[in-house]
C-alpha cells in the first residue's frame, strides 16, 4: 500500500511512524523519569507551595537517607539478594553514634567507631550466614533487623539520646554556600555533557549507531536537571546530605559501570553458577556487597541522627521497604542481574516526592501507603510488560 | 505372543535444523518389553514424548495407533488417558506428600465438598501396593524418605493407578543399586504376565538381556533394521546397528607431536552426594600431554561430567585424590584456583551454566579475565576491552551485529564461540570442553575443530568430551572411555573403533578384555 500512495503522502507517514516510535521508546526506556517529572508537574499544579526553592531543598534533603541506603540496596537485588536489617541498622547507628558522643567521644572518631561497628561489623556477619550456609538473605537480615533494633533499644534503655556537639549537628543540617553550590552545579553539568560528549565519539570509532534523537533526548534531560537543580538551591545551597548522596551515587555508578568489582555483580546476578565457573569468587563478593549496604545505612543513620540533632531507637522503621521500593521502581530486576544506579535515584526521588506532595495537598497518612503500595505494584507491573514486548 | 497393543507409523518430527525423527516405525506387543537402543542423541527421547504427548499431535508426522485405533494426543492428559505412562529418568514425585497422596496427586479421594478421604485414599493405595507386592513400604510414608529405587516403585503405581497398559521406562535403572534393579525387574516380569506393553529405554547391554523380550535400534532418529528379538541378536549386532558405519570425514586433524606431560590425576574420587557410600567417580587416573587432544567417551551419566568438574574445582560431591600440574601438585578448592593454575572448562549446559543471560558479547566474554583489561584499582580500560573482544570476533569468526548485543540473540555456535574466547582470554594451559558441539550447526562445529587443532599448536592441552563418536574419534589423539564412573578403557586414535568404545561404554567389556 506504501508503493501506491502518493510520495508526500509517505515521507508523512513515515515521519509520524518515526515520531511516535522515538515517543515510545524513549517512554519505555525512561519510564521512571517521565513518572517523575508527570508527578512533580501534577503536584506543582495543585499546590504552588510544592515547587519552591524551599521546599525542593528539602525534598533533596529527605530523599538522602532513603537514597542512600537504596544505592546499596541495588547492588543487594542485583546479585538476587535482599536485605532487610537496613531500617533497624539506621536506628542503631543513630544510637551509636550519638551515645559515643554524649560519652566524650570526638564526633569524627564517634562516626569511623559506628560505622565499623554497626556497619561493616554486621555486613561480615550477614553475609557470613548467606554465603558459608547458603540460608536465604530474606531470613538472616529478618533476624538481623529484629537483633539490630532490639539492641538499639537495649543500648538507650529505650528513651532517644541528644545531640549537643554543633559540628556533629552541621553534617546533617549543613548546606554548602550558594556561590559554591552554583559552581558545583555548573561543574558537574560540564563533565556530564563532556563524558557524552566523549562516549558519543566512542561509539562512533567503534561503529555503534548513534541515534540522534537519543542525543537530543540525553541532552534535553542534562538541561532540565540542571536548571531543576540550580533552581532549588537558590534557597540556601546544596545541603551536605545531597553532596554525600551525590557522591555515594556517582561512585555507586560508577563502580558498577566500570569496574572488574561491577562486572562480578552483575555476572552473579545473572548466573551465579556460571559466575562461579568463570572463577569468580562468591564468597568474598557477597560478605562485600552485604558490608557495603549495612556501612551505607550505619551512614544513613548518623546523618539521620545529626540532622535531628538526636537519636531515637525507633529511628529508620520501615526504611527497608522505602529502599526496596526505590530500588524496584527504579528497574531492577528482583529476578537478578539487571539494574541501575541511577535507575534506583530516580525510584527514590519518586517516593519522596509522592511523600511530599501528598503531606502538602494534607492527603491522610493512611491513604498515603495505600497510594505508594499501588504504585509500587505499578512499577512492577511495568516491567513485567515491557520485558514480555521484548521477547 | 499377545497382540500389538502399540504401533508408531512414519513418525517423523523436525526441530529447526535438526531432523530428530526420521520414519520411525515399530510395533510392541501386550506382555512383552520392547528394548529401545540407540547412541546419545538417537532419537530415543524424543520418539517417547511423541508418544506420551509431551510433543503433542500437529508438531510431528505420522501416525500412532493403540489397539489397532488412530490416536491423536494432543497432551500429556490425553495420552495418559489412553493408557500410556512414562517412567522418567528424574522422578516426578513431590518429596514432602506421602506415597499415597503422590500416587493419587491429580485425583484425590474425596467426599463431596472436596475432602480428602484419608482411609480410603490410604486403603486404595495399599491395595495397588499389594497388587505389585511392594511391601518395602507404606502408603503413610513419606517421599522423601524412600531411595531413589523404592521412589521408581511409587512412579509405576502411580502409572498402573491411571489403568495405563503401555509403560515407558526411561532408562530406569541409573540411579538404582543392583537390588533396586531386581526388585524392580521383578515388578516388570509381573508386569509382563499381567498383558502391560512395556517400552524400555537402555543403554544397559546385561539388564536388556535379562528383561527385554524384543529390540529395536535406532541411530539418527531412524529405525535400523527389524524389530528383532532378543534371543536372536549378538551384542556385536546390536553395536553395529548403533554406531553405523560410515564415518564422514569432516574432522580436520592437525599433525603434532606429543609433548610434555602437563596434567597428571591420581587416584580421583568423587562421593555421590545423594547416596552415602556409593561413588560417583571411582578411583580415576589419566595423563594429558601437551600437543595433544585427549578425548572422554561414555554414555551419559557414566560420569565425564564429573570428572572434569572436580579437576576444575568444582565437584558435585566431596572429592579426593591427586592433581598435578606440569609434575607440582595442585590443589583447587573453587573454580577460581583451577583457572589461576591455567585450566579452562567450558561446560556442558551452555545454557544453564555457561552463559550469562540477559547480558552482552563483551561482558560475557570478560567475566573470567577481568584482569587482562583493568588497572591496579580494578577500573576497566574500556577501549582495551573493546580492542581484544573485537579482535576475538574477527579470529574466531563470530557472527554479531556488535559487542553490546545480548548474547542470547546469538546462534548455539556463536554463543559457543564466544564461550571459547572468554576462556582463550584466561590464557589457559589445559582447556577442557565438555560435549562443546552439542546443538551446534556443522559449519560451527567444523570451526570449532579447526580451533582446537591450533590451540594444540600453540601448546595448550586440550581435553574434550563428547558423546558423538564420530567426533571423539575424528579429533583425540587418544580417548579415554567411561563406565558408571570409571575409567574402562585409554585407546590411541589408531585403536579406537565404534565398536570398541561402545562396548567399554555400555559395560558389556570390561577393563583389559
Amino acid at each position: 500500500m506504501a508503493t501506491t500512495a502518493p510520495n508526500n503522502e509517505t515521507a508523512q507517514n513515515f515521519l509520524q511512524g518515526e515520531g511516535m516510535q522515538t515517543l515510545l521508546k524513549f517512554l519505555k526506556d525512561n519510564g521512571t523519569l517521565v513518572a517523575l517529572v508527570v508527578l512533580m508537574l501534577i503536584f506543582s499544579f495543585w499546590d504552588e507551595s510544592f515547587f519552591t526553592p524551599r521546599n525542593l531543598t528539602n525534598l533533596a534533603r529527605q530523599t538522602t537517607i532513603v537514597g542512600i541506603i537504596a544505592v546499596g540496596m541495588t547492588l543487594v537485588i542485583i546479585i538476587n539478594g535482599i536485605d532487610l536489617s537496613v531500617g533497624s541498622i539506621v536506628g542503631l547507628a543513630a544510637i551509636v553514634v550519638t551515645m559515643l558522643m554524649q560519652a566524650g567521644v570526638n564526633p569524627w572518631v564517634a562516626i569511623m567507631i559506628t560505622l565499623f561497628l554497626t556497619g561493616v561489623l554486621i555486613g561480615i556477619w550477614n553475609g557470613f550466614w548467606i554465603a558459608h550456609y547458603n540460608i536465604p538473605p530474606f531470613i538472616i537480615t529478618l533476624g538481623m533487623m529484629t537483633i539490630a533494633r532490639g539492641v538499639a533499644l537495649t543500648l538507650s534503655d529505650g528513651g532517644s539520646v541528644p545531640v549537643t556537639d554543633p559540628i556533629f549537628a552541621e553534617i546533617g543540617g549543613g548546606f554548602l554556600s550558594i556561590t559554591i553550590s552554583m559552581i558545583v552545579v555548573l561543574v558537574i553539568l560540564g563533565f556530564v555533557f563532556f563524558s557524552q560528549f566523549r562516549e558519543l565519539k566512542q561509539k562512533q570509532q567503534y561503529g555503534v549507531a548513534v541515534r540522534r534523537q537519543d542525543v537530543i533526548t540525553t541532552t534535553v534531560v542534562t538541561l532540565l536537571a540542571g536548571g531543576l537543580t540550580l533552581y532549588a538551591f537558590t534557597y540556601r545551597g546544596i545541603p551536605y546530605p545531597v553532596v554525600i548522596f551525590a557522591i555515594i551515587a556517582f561512585v555507586g555508578t560508577f563502580v558498577l559501570q566500570n569496574t572488574k568489582f561491577g562486572r562480578r555483580i552483575y555476572a552473579m546476578g545473572g548466573n551465579e553458577e556460571a559466575a562461579r565457573l568463570s572463577g569468580i569468587n562468591i564468597y568474598r563478593m557477597k560478605i562485600g556487597i552485604y558490608c557495603i549496604i549495612t556501612s551505607l545505612s550505619a551512614l544513613a543513620g548518623i546523618i539521620l541522627a545529626s540532622r535531628l540533632n538526636g537519636a531515637s531507637p525507633n529511628l529508620g522503621n520501615m526504611f527497608e521497604l522505602d529502599a526496596i521500593s526505590a530500588v524496584i521502581i527504579g528497574g531492577t530486576s528482583f529476578s537478578g542481574g539487571v539494574g541501575t544506579i541511577i535507575g534506583t535515584v530516580i525510584g527514590a526521588f519518586i517516593i519522596s516526592v509522592l511523600n511530599n506532595g501528598m503531606s502538602l495537598l494534607e492527603v491522610p497518612t493512611f491513604y498515603q501507603l495505600i497510594i505508594k503500595g499501588l504504585i509500587i505494584i505499578l512499577a512492577v507491573w511495568f516491567d513485567v510488560l515491557s520485558k514480555k514486548k521484548h521477547g | 505372543m499377545g497382540e500389538i497393543v502399540l504401533e508408531m507409523k512414519n513418525i517423523v518430527k523436525d526441530f529447526p535444523g535438526v531432523r530428530a525423527l526420521d520414519q520411525v516405525n515399530f510395533q510392541a506387543r501386550a506382555g512383552e518389553v520392547l528394548a529401545l537402543m540407540g547412541e546419545n542423541g538417537a532419537g530415543k527421547s524424543t520418539l517417547m514424548k511423541v508418544l506420551s504427548g509431551v510433543w503433542p499431535y500437529p508438531t510431528y508426522e505420522g501416525d500412532i495407533y493403540l489397539r489397532g485405533e488412530l490416536k491423536r494426543f494432543y497432551s500429556t492428559k490425553d495420552a495418559e488417558a489412553s493408557g500410556v505412562a512414562i517412567i522418567y529418568q528424574e522422578l516426578n514425585l513431590i518429596p514432602e506428600l506421602t506415597v499415597a497422596e503422590n500416587i493419587f496427586l491429580d485425583r484425590q479421594i474425596t467426599n463431596t465438598l472436596g475432602v480428602i478421604n484419608w482411609s480410603k485414599l490410604f486403603a486404595e493405595t495399599q491395595r495397588l501396593l499389594d497388587e505389585l507386592h511392594i511391601e518395602d513400604f507404606r502408603p503413610t510414608d513419606k517421599v522423601r524418605d524412600l531411595t531413589v529405587g523404592k521412589q521408581q516403585m511409587v512412579e509405576i503405581a502411580k502409572a498402573l493407578s491411571k489403568k495405563a497398559d503401555v509403560l515407558v521406562f526411561d532408562e530406569p535403572t541409573s540411579a538404582l543399586t543392583d537390588k533396586e534393579v531386581e526388585a524392580l525387574f521383578e515388578i516388570i516380569r509381573k508386569l509382563k504376565r499381567q498383558g502391560v506393553c512395556m517400552s524400555y529405554i537402555s543403554h544397559k547391554m546385561e539388564e536388556l538381556q535379562q528383561i527385554a523380550d524384543r529390540v529395536v535400534v535406532l541411530r539418527d532418529g531412524r529405525t535400523i533394521g527389524e524389530v528383532t528379538p532378543m534371543a536372536e541378536i549378538t551384542l556385536d549386532q546390536l553395536i553395529s546397528r548403533m554406531v553405523g558405519r560410515d564415518v564422514k570425514d569432516m574432522f580436520p586433524k592437525g599433525k603434532c607431536q606429543r609433548g610434555e606431560k602437563i596434567l597428571e590425576v591420581r587416584n580421583f574420587e568423587i562421593d555421590n552426594p545423594a547416596l552415602p557410600g556409593q561413588k560417583k567417580i571411582k578411583n580415576a587416573s589419566f595423563c594429558a600431554y601437551q600437543g595433544e587432544i585427549l578425548g572422554i567417551s561414555g554414555l551419559m551419566g557414566s560420569g565425564r561430567t564429573e570428572l572434569v568438574s572436580g579437576i576444575f574445582g568444582a565437584p558435585p560431591g566431596p572429592a579426593r585424590g591427586e592433581i598435578y600440574l606440569n609434575n607440582q601438585p595442585v590443589h583447587f578448592r573453587s573454580p577460581r584456583d583451577a583457572i589461576k593454575k591455567g585450566i579452562g572448562l567450558v561446560t556442558e549446559d551452555r545454557k544453564r551454566i555457561g552463559l550469562i543471560l540477559g547480558q552482552s558479547i563483551i561482558q560475557n566474554m570478560m567475566i573470567s579475565s577481568l584482569e587482562t583489561v583493568t588497572n591496579l584499582m580494578g577500573v576497566i580500560n574500556e577501549a582495551k576491552e573493546r580492542s581484544l573482544g573485537q579482535n576475538y570476533v574477527n579470529q574466531l569468526a563470530i557472527k554479531t551485529p556488535g559487542l553490546d548485543v545480548k548474547i542470547d540473540t546469538l546462534s548455539g555456535g556463536n554463543q559457543q564461540k564466544v564461550i571459547l574466547a572468554k576462556w582463550l582470554n584466561t590464557k589457559p594451559k589445559v582447556l577442557i570442553l565438555d560435549e562443546p558441539t552439542r546443538g551446534i550447526d556443522v559449519g560451527a562445529k567444523v570451526e570449532i575443530y579447526n580451533l582446537l587443532n591450533r590451540l594444540v599448536e600453540e601448546g595448550v592441552t586440550v581435553i574434550i568430551i563428547s558423546s558423538e563418536l564420530p567426533e571423539v574419534m575424528g579429533i583425540s589423539d587418544r580417548i579415554l572411555v567411561m563406565c558408571e564412573g570409571e575409567i574402562v578403557a585409554e585407546l590411541t586414535r589408531n585403536e579406537a573403533t565404534k565398536e570398541l568404545i561402545m562396548a567399554y561404554a555400555t559395560g558389556s567389556r570390561r577393563k583389559g578384555g
